[in-house]
């Protein structure tokens, strides 16, 4: 059915990123005519998850993107300008993708007892979805050809990003109603490393009580800095004369232990030597304002991953109106003066008011700069945990540097229950900005937290820690029992996680700028950039929608389905109550809710 | 806080035009607008049914009109426990793209959802389709089958009770796609939920 678009739009937008999404959504939501476009088969662009399967696809075709650039010699009317859009895929570079287990079915077997896995799957009433029945066969080794079976059971990020739970996505999603497209889990703990070693930051206020590395003095010194910053922020005087010193700076002269500062510092502030006091402050505020919201972290990540939220606005934008059109090319812009009049897309004219362009589609003569943040990336498909815990975890670790030249390193491990991979292995994404090469960048904390060499055959490995298995309930009893016999030593290359498949790559900046002379109805939107959360995207999808309609509201709540009214035949669209009712989230919490007997 | 022992997501696909939104309409409003287009501002539709004395709550998606440039975003069939697959019984095209219809539903659906064939419009004169025709298709796929019509109300109530049903017995037979209850669905209130790793029972009730 290749109907072609209708040729009118008040916004058309280009790429299905997140900032890309946000507008459409606000826009159709307003009712604007939008168009929305891709040129991928699949949604979110650089911000996608894919399944193992879609991610070799989509390194295939960055291959045989590079070539392909046909010359477009559209029609033009008088004065009219045509700019080609420049290649999406140009700005990735640097793929080094490696697998450390071979193809043999007489691979080492990890010494994990499938017989626990199979006795504690069945009482407990959590489960993951898609349970097939090969993971519980006998044979708990993985090879190859298992992964590649078992693609579908991967959910792997190109930009894995968290969400604080009161941060400007998280507040944005409960404002517009578009949270009820989506689920989440807490991230189970913040690690830190300290001395070589990783532990847990104490996060929760039962957790900092209980923790016993922490002396009460140091426990009174922690509540009273954590007090200056929450109350005030940057500006309380508190921190005159510091802000825009290293923060750093202004720790030392509180006289803290070390233990102290660290946590501050790398697991609060997630703050370098070079981070301003501004910064740090700021940022120590926005972790503790998140605390106590959802989990015992400040952070939520959405299930199946990151890919997951820019569908949840298109799917907004759709049911208000919005056309979705995937595997669609811009071929270019025309442009008239200093207004953009239409884009033209496999073979039709189509005109717009607005243009809302992600970045990689940008004809390259509207572009001022290519932006200084690139990102370095990498991702490994490990067998155990960087971290032991009873249970499995999702943890995030920010790794600063450990000597010059270095740069710090954001680290999430996502286990079974986010989806992100199938029962027995974990997903470690690594994230920091780009110096070198991905793999050169991040090499420093592959060889601290994981062992990425080929896995020698008929070397039984120890066996897999506890949270591999028990992350089903009720395997805790079994699982103290391996603990007991594992030597309990983080550093024995034996215990470190084994890399089974890695990847490396190099993502474009974000920090990329339109030129002067670029039509002001043109609206760019960055791709993922370096922060660990969302809030760029919202806050420059704001921008860009406040810039387009400033009288407008921007994504109000959308109604529930009990409070449409839908009238008679002839109304063109169903009327709903108003906007602010009370008692709505009850009302969602019991959908959300299952019950059984 | 509503009354009802289950609650299931049922999600529509198929082609533009072939009566989705219809059958949606039909069954939770009693509805049947002719010449519609695609539904503005309509999300999923809820509607509460009574099987064997016990209140089941469906949650029935349609498509949004993303169908229509086959641009279905994949988040669309997640958590989904029930998926209806609709042809339009006189049109031929809308029955040849049941396999791409079907390869979507198995990269991105559970592979243990309810799968329901359903042949839509059989009031209409000039049927394109036989009823055995997709009856064997609906077979060889593994799904269930039913002939319906939005317009005439018939086999509508039929086709979501017997879902309900059968989503029933296989929730009763601990068959039914399970996802993860213990995620979070964030709202304006403060929640203290379970993290990853609590045994997964709580429940936001």
């Amino acid at each position: 059915m290749e109907d072609d678009l209708p040729t009118e739009y008040d916004v058309i937008v280009v790429g299905t990123g997140m900032t890309e999404s946000i507008v459409a959504a606000a826009a159709s939501r307003i009712g604007k005519k939008v168009l929305h476009l891709d040129s991928n088969e699949y949604y979110g662009g650089l911000w996608a998850t894919f399944n193992f399967d879609g991610l070799q696809k989509w390194m295939e075709d960055l291959k045989s993107a590079a070539s392909e650039n046909k010359d477009f010699k559209p029609d033009l009317q008088d004065g009219e300008q045509f700019l080609q859009a420049s290649n999406q895929y140009s700005t990735i570079e640097n793929i080094v993708e490696d697998w450390f287990i071979s193809n043999d079915e007489d691979l080492p077997a990890v010494l994990a007892k499938n017989t626990q896995t199979e006795s504690s799957e069945e009482p407990s009433g959590a489960e993951k979805v898609d349970d097939d029945k090969s993971d519980k066969k006998d044979t708990k080794h993985w090879s190859i050809d298992r992964i590649k079976k078992e693609y579908r059971r991967f959910n792997i990020d190109l930009a894995p990003k968290l969400l604080f739970a009161r941060g400007e996505l998280v507040e944005l999603l409960i404002s517009s109603n578009i949270a009820r497209y989506a689920e989440f889990r807490a991230v189970s703990r913040v690690a830190t490393c300290m001395n070589g070693k990783l532990t847990q930051v104490p996060c929760s206020r039962a957790d900092v009580f209980a923790n016993k590395t922490v002396s009460v003095i140091e426990k009174r010194m922690l509540m009273q800095l954590l007090t200056s910053c929450m109350d005030q922020g940057a500006d309380s005087p508190e921190f005159d004369g510091y802000r825009d010193k290293p923060f750093v700076e202004y720790l030392n002269t509180k006289k803290l232990t070390p233990i102290v500062k660290h946590y501050v510092m790398q697991a609060i502030a997630m703050a370098t030597d070079k981070t301003s006091c501004r910064d740090g402050v700021n940022n120590t505020k926005h972790f503790l304002n998140s605390l106590g919201r959802y989990g015992n972290t400040p952070f939520l990540w959405p299930m199946y991953g990151s890919g997951e939220l820019p569908q949840c606005f298109c799917r907004l934008c759709a049911v208000f109106g919005g056309v979705y059109c995937l595997k669609r090319h811009l071929d270019g812009v025309v442009t008239s003066g200093d207004k953009c009049k239409a884009i033209l897309s496999g073979k039709q004219r189509l005109t717009l008011e607005h243009l809302v362009v992600g970045q990689g589609h940008l004809p390259p003569e509207i572009v001022a700069s290519t932006g200084e943040n690139k990102i370095s990336r990498g991702i490994f498909i490990t067998d155990r945990s960087i971290m032991k815990g009873e249970k499995e975890n999702l943890t995030l670790l920010y790794y600063p540097p450990e000597e010059a030249g270095q740069e710090a390193v954001t680290i999430i491990e996502l286990g079974p229950l986010t989806n992100a991979c199938p029962q027995g292995l974990f997903i470690v994404h690594m994230t920091c900005k780009r110096t070198k090469t991905a793999k050169e960048d991040l090499a420093y904390v592959v060889k601290k937290f994981l062992k990425a060499e080929k896995l020698e055959k008929n070397v039984s490995r120890t066996p897999t820690d506890s949270q591999t298995q028990t992350s089903i309930a009720g395997g805790e009893s079994v699982s103290k029992d391996i603990e007991s016999k594992n030597p309990d030593d983080e550093n024995s290359n034996n215990t470190m996680p084994q890399v089974l498949w890695s990847l490396y790559l190099n993502l474009p900046a974000s920090d990329i700028k339109l030129s002067e002379s670029a039509p002001n109805n043109i609206h760019l939107c960055s791709g993922p950039d370096l922060n660990l959360d969302f809030d760029f995207a919202v806050n420059q999808a704001k921008e860009i929608f406040k810039s387009m309609y400033p009288d407008e509201d921007f994504l109000p709540r959308a109604p529930d389905p009990e409070e449409i009214i839908l009238e008679g035949e002839e109304a063109p669209g169903p009327k709903f109550e108003g906007d602010n009712s009370n008692g709505e989230n009850e009302k969602q919490d019991n959908e959300k809710a299952e019950k059984e007997e | 806080m509503e009354d009802y022992k289950f609650l299931f997501k049922v999600v529509l696909v198929g082609n533009a035009g072939v009566g989705k939104t219809c059958l949606v309409r039909r069954f939770t409003q009693g509805l049947f607008p002719p010449g519609q287009g695609a539904t503005i501002g309509v999300d999923f539709m809820i509607k509460t049914v009574e099987v064997e004395n016990e209140k089941i709550k469906l949650q029935i998606w349609d498509t949004a009109g993303q169908e229509r440039f086959r641009s279905i975003t994949q988040s669309y069939y997640r958590s989904a426990h029930a998926l209806i697959l609709v042809y339009d019984i006189s049109s031929q095209p809308t029955f040849d793209c049941l396999p791409d219809w079907l390869r979507e539903i198995e990269e991105y659906a559970s592979n243990k959802v309810l799968r329901i064939l359903v042949g839509n419009k059989i009031d209409r004169e000039d049927r394109e389709i036989p009823t055995h025709v997709g009856e064997d298709f609906a077979q060889r796929h593994g799904m269930y089958f039913l002939e319906t019509s939005a317009k005439e109300a018939e086999n509508v109530e039929r086709l979501f009770m017997e879902i309900a049903a059968e989503l029933m017995e296989q929730a009763r037979c601990k068959e039914l796609p399970r996802y993860e209850q213990n995620t979070t669905s964030i709202n304006g209130k403060t929640t203290a939920i379970g993290d990853s790793n609590s045994c997964g029972c709580s429940r936001f009730t």
